[in-house]
């Protein structure tokens, strides 16, 4: 009797439960303000670039000049000049020009990866790495390992399927539930995938008996000892994200405002957002086959890159080259100088530049949306 | 509805301020139950009470799975026997060198682990914030495999487990505002916090020679083989005090899950309340991880066991202490013997196992 | 449903005695803020106030005049800047926790109940105070339980879970817990936000009977003056951290008191019904429309 009469108005308990939330899940809801205040703060893009790029040169040139090795800076520049020891020449053209390469290579797709990734999951946190796409790439690689497909480029294509299959794992969680309206809930889900994939790695490659050093490199990522020719292998797949990162630039700007507006304008968000998950799955893929994953150059650069000049995605792309390519050879420098003659893992050194601004956005009053 | 009369005669009024009052014979509440001896009166929910026998009992029969399981198959008699030293050499040897401290470890390391995973949840209000997410885990590792390898072992890991665990703990909570803090914000903080840290384990293993660095990787993702005797001492001091201080502390939890306001309303001195449960789940978490390195997964694998068998009565802390044991000892016994002769370390077991169920945690719960 | 038609009006019910005795509860210069050092916002301001004793006394104001902080000063939940809380002529702050835990009860506004509480288990709570470690359960504790259930009319749901209960009934649930506190004082922070208009009524009567019958000294922060005219013995109106007026509702309020809270123009009568004052005719006042044009 007293339940029947209280039936009717269920729709109370929704209400006063949804009240009730923990208020701090609530915060980082969209609110245009800060995006609107950043704006006149931002610098025009021509003045940034220039310097960016200046400085991702300076990097360039202090990855061949630096080594674990015996060379110094000296020798170095001596080689490259043209003169110099046997030694010192065979070090710097043939084991780290090949490498500053394929560190330029990595850092531009990882960063642009980052941004893209971003802008379709609508969300700052957004990383890679970070998400498990790294790591879906690199499980992939282990799993091909362990079946005996050895063959140069077959790692490539291993990687960026194990990417995409990741990239949409990631992205499917954002639509299933609440995660679009809290950003750091992806993140959660993210990590989770990726310690799973991490754990399963971990586990082909320990039954395929491989060395520590080895499941090392796939789980934490390094750029020592990689050869040009698993660069050109990437080229391919990198053009085709080249042609098609180009056609998306201006949807995407349209999807930045939501939705029915892009649609207003004559875009096709559906498309145009399974187009950039493609996009992101070659890019980080590729950079995966090339690097191991390799953690966080996909949320500090781009962050660093919206920062600068606002949040317009085709902005954000052209510094995230310069950007992407200082902060990997950066991390790789280091790398190499903290503990000579060994070298640190890649990734770590990106973890240890790259975490601060996880928790210096996270710690944001608001999570700038995107 | 003749019970609503009630209320307007002056019955509760005298109910209330007198206490021999004529209501009815008292009687366990549903669900409880209740024992008196004089002055002493306790009450005890009756389904976590339930699911802590049952789950004794299921850690029993798992641990004597996994004295008799290995690579050397011993059967339940001769384990048995063997445990007080009867028997043939080798079968004593092996249950009583290998296998028997292998499981006390196991059994400490997943209580010890599940038991702070429950009280930190129970603090965060959060079923996700477990040390381990919060990157607690990976600072104890980081100053553990410092002292192993990177210092010299001239300081005992364990002390150097709980500094690691203590410093995380402080830059989580001190980066996402306070102890009381709630919501996902702090577990992202928390989870840089630890790829700082896993950053820095890294770091530390690539200054060493290559040996030792093979030697310490699966301390690193979490395994049963690298224990130190005196560390497993310390784990075993940590959960005599810990477990029952948690057991005092367990009434004051339940009134935790409410919100502070609520709490303090019923005199819970909550600022204080909380303070000592942080520290009790850190030093548990940094006991655990000397022993075994980060399997944080049983701390979240554990009270959520726990908590679905009690029915989601009261803070299940005991049922998950031992929830965590069983999960800790199913796991390194999987590890050991499914892959025979390749040995699996029991925190890839766990995080394979526990990471899909947190995925189902984060894409299911409407919170 | 219906109770019986006994109305209690104020004036019946004012024995007289509590004005001449000093009030259990009051503030003495109290200031209240939040924040740190230079963003200090001071949200209470040298309040001194008397609640009287076994009354319902509402407070009152606009958004953000300091209602709730007020409240949770006067639980204890919020350290005074300066100046204090009297709990019996006894600065709160020096009582143990316990202590003001057995004399005040406090239901604030947003609650949250965790899964698989029942009702029966959230009253318990309310026992807390006045059990120990060791004594966790008593025969008093199962009649006070049982009183503050029928109380609060929710003893036929007693092994409901609090989630799958409805808005009204869950807040006559917290309701029975803080009666189960077997407080002398009651403080509710907007006890019927996000309740219809039955069950608001239903909760402000179950008020208006604990004041009145158990004599218990009620503090209401209320969103809706309407009701707190019609419910309230004794109604605090705020305004910025200040208190502005004081009193029984059909003195206190007035035209140009709800200008002064509101920015609205308004005529009282008295209620036909109960002799509270009513409001109708509101609308904007003309100041305020001319200021919002220009």
């Amino acid at each position: 009797m007293q339940a029947d009469e209280m039936i009717p108005r269920s729709h109370v308990s929704a209400m006063s439960s949804s009240s009730a939330m923990p208020s701090s899940s609530a915060v980082p809801m969209a609110d245009s303000a800060p995006a609107t205040r950043k704006v006149t703060g931002r610098l025009a893009l021509w003045k940034v670039m220039p310097l960016a790029c200046a400085i991702a040169l300076l990097t360039c040139l202090a990855s061949l000049l630096w080594g674990a090795g015996q060379v110094g800076p000296m020798q170095a520049l001596k080689a490259l000049m043209g003169q110099g020891s046997e030694e010192a020449r065979f070090v710097v053209y043939e084991l780290r020009a090949p490498r500053t390469l394929i560190g330029i290579v990595v850092g531009m797709m990882l960063a642009c990866g980052g941004a893209l990734m971003q802008v379709v999951a609508r969300n700052p946190l957004a990383e890679p790495g970070l998400l498990g796409v790294s790591a879906g790439a690199s499980f992939a690689v282990a799993v091909a390992l362990l079946l005996g497909i050895e063959a140069a480029g077959m790692h490539v294509i291993v990687a960026q399927s194990g990417a995409l299959l990741g990239c949409l794992f990631v992205m499917s969680t954002v639509r299933v539930r609440g995660a679009r309206q809290d950003p750091v809930r992806l993140v959660l889900a993210g990590a989770a995938l990726s310690s799973l994939l991490v754990a399963l790695t971990s586990l082909v490659l320990l039954i395929d008996q491989r060395a520590a050093d080895e499941i090392r490199f796939w789980v934490v990522g390094s750029l020592a000892g990689r050869s040009l020719s698993a660069l050109y292998h990437c080229l391919p797949s990198l053009l085709l994200a080249v042609v098609l990162t180009l056609w998306l630039a201006r949807p995407l700007a349209a999807l930045v405002l939501g939705e029915q507006v892009a649609s207003g304008l004559g875009h096709r968000p559906e498309r145009v957002r399974q187009i950039t998950i493609l996009v992101v799955a070659l890019l980080v893929g590729a950079a995966t086959a090339l690097a191991g994953p390799v953690a966080f150059v996909g949320l500090a650069v781009p962050y660093v890159a919206r920062a600068l000049c606002g949040a317009d995605i085709r902005r954000t792309l052209w510094l995230c080259l310069p950007l992407g390519v200082t902060m990997l050879l950066t991390a790789d420098v280091i790398s190499r100088l903290v503990v000579p003659p060994s070298e640190l893992p890649l990734g770590v050194l990106t973890t240890l530049l790259g975490a601060p601004v996880l928790i210096a956005v996270v710690r944001a009053r608001r999570l700038p949306t995107l | 509805m003749p019970e609503t009369k009630l209320y307007r005669s002056p019955t509760f009024c005298s109910a209330v301020s007198t206490p021999t009052s004529p209501l009815s014979i008292a009687s366990a509440p549903a669900g409880t139950l209740w024992w008196r001896w004089g002055a002493v009166s306790l009450l005890v929910y009756r389904a976590p009470l339930l699911a802590a026998c049952g789950l004794l009992a299921a850690l029993l029969m798992s641990s004597l799975a996994s004295l008799t399981l290995g690579s050397a198959g011993l059967d339940l008699l001769d384990a048995l026997k063997a445990i007080f030293g009867i028997g043939e050499f080798m079968h004593v040897f092996v249950v009583q060198e290998l296998r028997l401290p292998r499981l006390l470890a196991g059994m400490g390391t997943g209580a010890a682990f599940a038991l702070a995973g429950c009280l930190m949840q129970t603090l965060a209000g959060n079923r996700l914030a477990t040390p381990g997410i919060i990157g607690i885990d990976n600072g104890a590792t980081a100053f553990a495999v410092a002292s192993v390898v990177g210092l010299g072992a001239s300081i005992a890991p364990p002390a150097m487990a709980l500094s690691g665990a203590v410093v995380a703990m402080a830059l989580a909570f001190g980066l996402s505002g306070g102890i009381g803090t709630r919501g996902y914000r702090f577990l992202v903080a928390g989870i840089g916090v630890g790829a700082l840290f896993g950053a820095g384990t890294q770091l530390m293993l690539a200054r060493v020679s290559i040996d030792v660095a093979n030697n310490a990787y699966p301390w690193t993702v979490g395994s049963l083989n690298a224990r130190d005797a005196n560390s497993v001492i310390w784990l075993g001091i940590a959960m005599l005090i810990g477990l029952p201080l948690a057991l005092w502390l367990g009434r004051g939890l339940n009134t935790l899950r409410f919100t502070d306001r609520v709490a303090t309303g019923l005199g819970l001195p909550v600022a204080r309340m909380r303070l000592m449960i942080l520290w009790l789940s850190v030093v548990l978490t940094a006991a655990a991880v000397a022993v075994a390195g980060p399997v944080g997964m049983v701390a979240l694998v554990g009270p959520e066991i726990a908590r679905y068998l009690s029915r989601h009565k009261g803070v299940p802390l005991l049922a998950s202490a031992l929830a965590g044991a069983l999960v800790m000892v199913l796991a390194d016994l999987a590890g050991r013997t499914l892959l025979s002769p390749l040995e699996v370390p029991v925190g890839i077991v766990m995080a394979v196992v526990g990471s899909p169920y947190l995925l189902w945690i984060l894409l299911r719960s409407p919170r | 449903m219906s109770v019986d038609a006994k109305q209690y009006s104020p004036a019946q019910q004012d024995c007289a005695s509590h004005l001449s005795l000093a009030p259990t509860l009051k503030t003495d210069a109290l200031t209240l803020g939040y924040g740190v050092r230079k963003q200090r916002v001071k949200v209470i301001d040298g309040l001194t106030l008397g609640l009287p004793d076994g009354k319902v006394t509402a407070i009152v104001g606009p958004n953000g005049c300091g209602k709730s902080t007020l409240l949770a000063g006067l639980a204890r939940l919020q350290l005074p800047e300066s100046g204090s809380v009297l709990l019996e002529g006894k600065d709160i702050q020096h009582l143990k926790r316990r202590d003001v835990a057995q004399r005040i009860a406090l239901l604030p506004q947003e609650t949250h109940s965790p899964e698989g509480v029942t009702v029966h288990e959230l009253v318990r709570f309310g026992r807390q105070p006045h059990q120990g470690a060791l004594s966790q359960w008593s025969q008093q504790d199962q009649s006070v339980v049982t009183a503050a259930m029928v109380a609060a009319d929710i003893e036929s749901l007693s092994e409901r879970e609090l989630s799958s209960m409805s808005g009204g009934q869950r807040q006559r649930a917290w309701i029975a817990m803080a009666l189960a506190q077997q407080t002398p004082l009651l403080l509710l922070d907007e006890p019927t936000s996000a309740l219809d208009l039955g069950h608001q009524i239903e909760v402000f009567e179950l008020i208006q009977r604990l004041a009145h019958v158990e004599d218990k000294t009620i503090v209401m922060v209320v969103h809706d003056l309407a009701s707190a005219c019609r419910y309230a013995d004794h109604l605090v109106a705020m305004h910025a951290g200040r208190v502005i007026a004081e009193g029984p509702p059909a003195e206190v309020v007035t035209p140009a008191l709800v200008r002064q809270l509101y920015g609205v123009e308004c005529r009282l009568i008295p209620d036909p019904d109960t002799g509270t004052p009513l409001l109708i005719g509101v609308r904007r006042t003309h100041e305020r429309l001319s200021g919002s044009a220009t």
